[in-house]
């Protein structure tokens, strides 16, 4: 197998690199990671050298390496060196070869112009179909005209739109489309989170493409860094972008109980329904003691909620603010409204400590809708 | 529109025939000789018991049995016929004529359980769901190892355990009694008991491949290929021929981890490797499907003359792996197992109400009657199969990249009222056939006209009516029955989910939990039906009556991943296959009811197998159900497509 792979790195190629490196003008200082990655044809993991390209601020601006063009089991195979660039989290954004190399196909075709566009293109997609084949599967494809498949046995040869594929050369697509969107790419996140400063920490966390709102999130766990101004950002990120709700308030459970409760607060108040949701289910999990005066605060807004956060924040207040005055007088005038909502509150009461008048006003519920119970 | 007319006024006019000598089979009219009959003296004490040490006549078996609904063959496309059948109520029969049920599938053929196992581009299948992906799903939990033999006993605990259903193994249906245009019994020799069966049924389905009982009640049939015209098929010959695509006899290969020596039985026919276009010597391990041989003019009657041609070509091609020199690597292979009983892939095709041809599949056609789905290329294989190495063993002419309609019309006969088909032996032409043959499509088949069985059982129709007056009443309940019909989205009138007020769940992470109740239960057509939880188990779902409801039933279709094929391959695992349970299945999970404003729990379900999960209780008036959801068989989170609720 390609134990023999070997990854060459760029301070011994041609000046090839940096001539067409576009961000070259920033780069001021290249480091090297020595990383082992799996590869699906390989069997055992390899070792290769992940280049960093950081910018005059020590930010990194892109990463690279070089690998084989292709797997070769029968050393037959014309292997060249290609570099692939990836940006800063790990979106790979093209591959060069040596000067003068060419990638070759099946029984010594040459690549033509368009089959290096295509390539790109192929290696550019994260979705491509060699995402989902083996390599077992590309190496059965000797020539694709004679390559079936049977009902009686099953077996899946590969078989690719030409849109898909570079005809002849699926090993090498095969080979370099898991280098470029394997492990590698989480490697480079994570690099790219370790080796930037706090500030440029902020920064991700209100970058408009959320992948720098996780890399930013993992890091600052990683540096258990809890600090109010983090918190401002990302409390003002999740309300603007509930979908990232879930990460930040896996980071805001590691706060202290005062920030904690702050953002919870925060989010609740000023959110919509999805940040109303994650906050009521956060405080449904925590840990943390939450004080009855802090609860009491959010049943202020049961009449603006609709019926689902109106159950959840209830189930919040049975399970720990029981029998709380304020919260029963809050949650009484819900059983003149919408009904589903009236029903799920007279349920509720039912359950609490009332004082004589209360019990009249359920009882009264109970009987003006006993049919709908 | 004239073709089919003129099938109608000959199947007015169709007359049973009976070709077999058991002469107490001919039709109810003729005269009736009692088979296993002694003209001798000595008949009445012929049989010594030494036991009671009286003699005895030799004994005349004879039995009749009464069913609401008869499936003859348990193959992939006869079980979930009479599985479909007895669970919608109709007391039924499945007779089989092997001592192993799985046709095709079964431990003697051991051909792959196929269905949309790759479409374009991208080579991910779209699973049949339903029975089959119950019974395929129970293999993977129960026969991890991968033995046919085993798998054979999955099938029959399968089929045994389900209360209405009667079993029949070595059972062939030989005949038919009949009235008119309509099937009384059919006549079944039982091989190991020396016992001959009569079968009564207001209902018969023939998912036997073959046919003979189908055949022998006057069913039209046709075999051979249609020409170019007929159908306006690109792929059919020029003109009419008789070919029928072969059957093939499977091996399997073992790597011993030493050498092994091979010699060839003495009826070993030479494999000529050199002479032979496309035919794949790459692994070992189980066997080669081109093995093929079949006919021209009536493969029925051939089929033991090409048994014994294709043990040889086998062992001929067998031969030519291990000695001569070709394939070095497999000197550690040794025969583990090899095939005596040919995988047939045709012979008759039924006439229906409709033939489906090459135009309907390749141009998806959508039928008001659609009852399931297809989607394997035309792999049409070649004239001649292994005598004619000239040509590829298979056309392959065209592959799918969405699956195809199968229309109920080409699931009865249409000369026999109460007669319907399941399987490759249905109406349609020789290249549609190529693609509706695998065992999925066959599987999907069987479900139809196993339910539309029952139907006709309780309201007393045939299965024609189904389609003029029932076809909406067929398609919901092969959807709540987990059957995916292309283009057409469940909205079953009892189904209380529908109504309810509210839906709502855990947080999201992808889809919506208003998805559950849209009556599209996969993602398909590039629109997400599901709902996912976004948290880590254990996740909620919970549905909200504005007043009370009669529940009795709640059936719930989780994730079992469609996009991974899940048959036993024979070979090495591909990347869209997985050989264990689904990590996606939810494994374990409870139901709450909300009565008199009290959860209750009314179910629960610690090792979940299927993907359709049904629970039955006794009937609860509630305002509201909770689905509480607290283990897959691996992935952390759950994903839903539908929930429906019932009292019926």
């Amino acid at each position: 197998m390609i134990n023999s792979l070997k990854i060459t790195l760029s301070l011994l190629l041609p000046l090839w690199f940096l001539i067409s490196f576009q961000t070259k003008s920033m780069a001021v200082k290249n480091i090297n990671h020595k990383i082992v990655l799996k590869h699906p044809g390989e069997d055992i993991p390899v070792e290769v050298t992940l280049v960093e390209v950081q910018d005059s601020d020590g930010l990194p601006i892109a990463y690279f390496t070089d690998v084989e063009s292709v797997i070769c089991l029968e050393q037959v195979c014309k292997i060249v060196s290609v570099r692939i660039y990836w940006n800063n989290i790990g979106v790979y954004q093209k591959y060069e070869l040596e000067n003068g190399a060419t990638l070759e196909k099946y029984e010594d075709d040459l690549f033509d112009p368009e089959d290096y566009k295509k390539l790109h293109t192929i290696l550019a997609n994260i979705d491509s179909p060699y995402k989902e084949v083996y390599l077992d599967e590309i190496l059965t494809v000797v020539d694709e005209h004679t390559e079936d498949i049977d009902a009686v046995s099953g077996a899946t040869a590969l078989e690719l739109d030409e849109k898909d594929t570079v005809p002849g050369a699926a090993l090498t697509c095969f080979t370099l489309w898991h280098w470029v969107n394997g492990d590698i790419v989480s490697i480079i996140k994570n690099k790219t989170g370790e080796s930037v400063s706090n500030k440029q920490l902020q920064q991700f966390l209100v970058d408009e493409n959320e992948t720098y709102f996780y890399i930013a999130i993992a890091e600052l766990q990683k540096r258990k860094n809890y600090s109010k101004e983090f918190i401002d950002t990302i409390i003002k990120r999740g309300l603007k972008d509930d979908f990232l709700l879930r990460t930040a308030f896996n980071y805001l459970k590691g706060a202290s109980v005062e920030n904690y409760l702050y953002a919870a607060e925060t989010l609740f108040f000023k959110g919509s329904r999805e940040q109303k949701l994650t906050t009521t289910r956060s405080l449904i999990n925590t840990d943390y003691k939450v004080s009855k005066g802090y609860l009491n605060n959010f049943s202020t807004q049961f009449s603006k909620l609709d019926y689902q956060e109106v159950s959840l924040l209830l189930e919040l207040m049975q399970d720990k603010n029981p029998n709380s005055k304020v919260v029963i007088e809050n949650v009484l005038p819900l059983l003149s409204g919408d009904f589903i909502i009236a029903r799920r509150a007279y349920w509720f009461l039912n359950n609490e400590t009332l004082t004589t008048k209360q019990e009249r006003e359920i009882k009264c519920f109970y009987k003006k809708h006993k049919d709908k119970l | 529109m004239e073709r089919r007319k003129f099938i109608r006024n000959i199947a007015g006019t169709a007359i049973t025939t009976s070709l077999l000598p058991l002469a107490s089979c001919k039709s109810i009219n003729g005269n009736v000789t009692e088979i296993n009959v002694s003209n001798d003296l000595i008949e009445d004490e012929q049989w010594h018991q030494l036991g009671t040490g009286k003699k005895v006549k030799n004994p005349l078996r004879k039995k009749t049995k009464s069913y609401d609904v008869v499936v003859i063959g348990a193959g992939m496309a006869g079980i979930p016929a009479a599985v479909a059948s007895a669970r919608n109520g109709a007391k039924t029969v499945l007779i089989n004529d092997r001592p192993c049920l799985g046709g095709n599938a079964s431990s003697e053929i051991r051909v792959t359980v196929n269905g949309v196992a790759h479409l374009k581009p991208n080579n991910l299948p779209e699973r049949e769901t339903g029975i089959i992906e119950e019974f395929l799903l129970e293999n993977r939990a129960k026969n991890q190892q991968e033995s046919y033999p085993v798998w054979d006993h999955v099938l029959y605990d399968f089929v045994t355990r389900e209360p209405n259903l009667t079993v029949m193994l070595n059972t062939q249906a030989i005949d038919a009694e009949m009235n008119g245009n309509k099937i009384v019994s059919a006549c079944c020799w039982q091989l190991t008991t020396e016992t001959e069966f009569i079968i009564k049924a207001p209902i018969f389905i023939d998912c036997s491949g073959d046919g003979l009982m189908a055949a022998k009640a006057g069913a039209l049939y046709r075999t051979g290929r249609e020409g170019k015209a007929e159908f306006n098929e690109t792929y059919a010959p020029d003109k009419p021929d008789g070919w029928q695509m072969g059957a093939s006899i499977l091996m399997q290969a073992k790597d011993m981890g030493r050498p092994m020596p091979y010699e060839p039985p003495s009826f070993v026919i030479k494999y000529d490797e050199e002479k032979s276009t496309k035919r794949k010597i790459k692994q070992f391990i189980d066997g080669f499907w081109w093995v093929e041989l079949g006919d021209d003019f009536d493969i029925v009657d051939v089929q033991e003359e090409n048994r014994h041609k294709l043990m040889g070509y086998l062992h001929g091609v067998w031969d030519h792996v291990k000695n001569s020199g070709k394939y070095p690597e497999s000197a550690n292979y040794a025969l583990d197992w090899v095939g005596s009983l040919p995988g047939r892939r045709e012979s008759r095709r039924f006439i229906g109400d409709y033939i489906l041809s090459e135009r309907d599949l390749v141009e998806h056609k959508h039928f008001e009657d659609a009852i399931g789905f297809g989607g394997w290329s035309l792999d049409e294989h070649n004239p001649g199969g292994i005598e004619n190495l000239n040509d590829p063993p298979s056309f392959f002419h065209y592959k799918f990249k969405e699956i195809y309609q199968v229309p109920f019309r080409t699931l009865y006969s249409v000369n026999i009222e109460n007669l319907m088909f399941a399987g490759r032996n249905v109406s349609q032409t020789h290249i549609a056939l190529s693609s509706t043959r695998i065992q999925g499509t066959c599987a999907l088949m069987g479900q139809a006209v196993g339910t539309a069985a029952a139907i006709c059982v309780e309201k007393n129709v045939l299965p024609r009516d189904i389609v003029q007056t029932h076809i909406k009443e067929l398609q919901e309940q092969l959807m709540r029955d987990d059957v995916y019909i292309p283009k057409v989205a469940a909205n079953d009138p009892k189904d209380l989910a529908k109504k309810a007020s509210t839906i709502f769940g855990s947080s999201t992470r992808s889809g919506d939990v208003k998805n559950l109740i849209n009556g599209i239960s996969r993602d398909i057509d590039g629109k997400i039906n599901h709902w996912q939880s976004e948290e880590d188990l254990p996740a909620k779902v919970q549905l909200e009556w504005e007043a009370p409801v009669s529940i009795s039933k709640i059936e719930i279709k989780c994730d079992s991943n469609l996009k991974k094929n899940i048959m036993m391959l024979k070979q090495p695992s591909r990347k869209n296959h997985i050989t264990t349970i689904p990590p996606e299945l939810l494994k374990r999970l409870d139901v709450e009811a909300r009565v008199q404003g009290n959860w209750v729990k009314v179910c629960s379900q610690e090792k979940n197998i299927t993907r359709l999960i049904k629970f039955k209780f006794d009937q609860i008036e509630a305002t509201a159900i909770r689905i509480n959801m607290f283990d897959t068989y691996g992935v952390k989170t759950v994903k839903l497509f539908e929930i429906r609720c019932y009292n019926d």
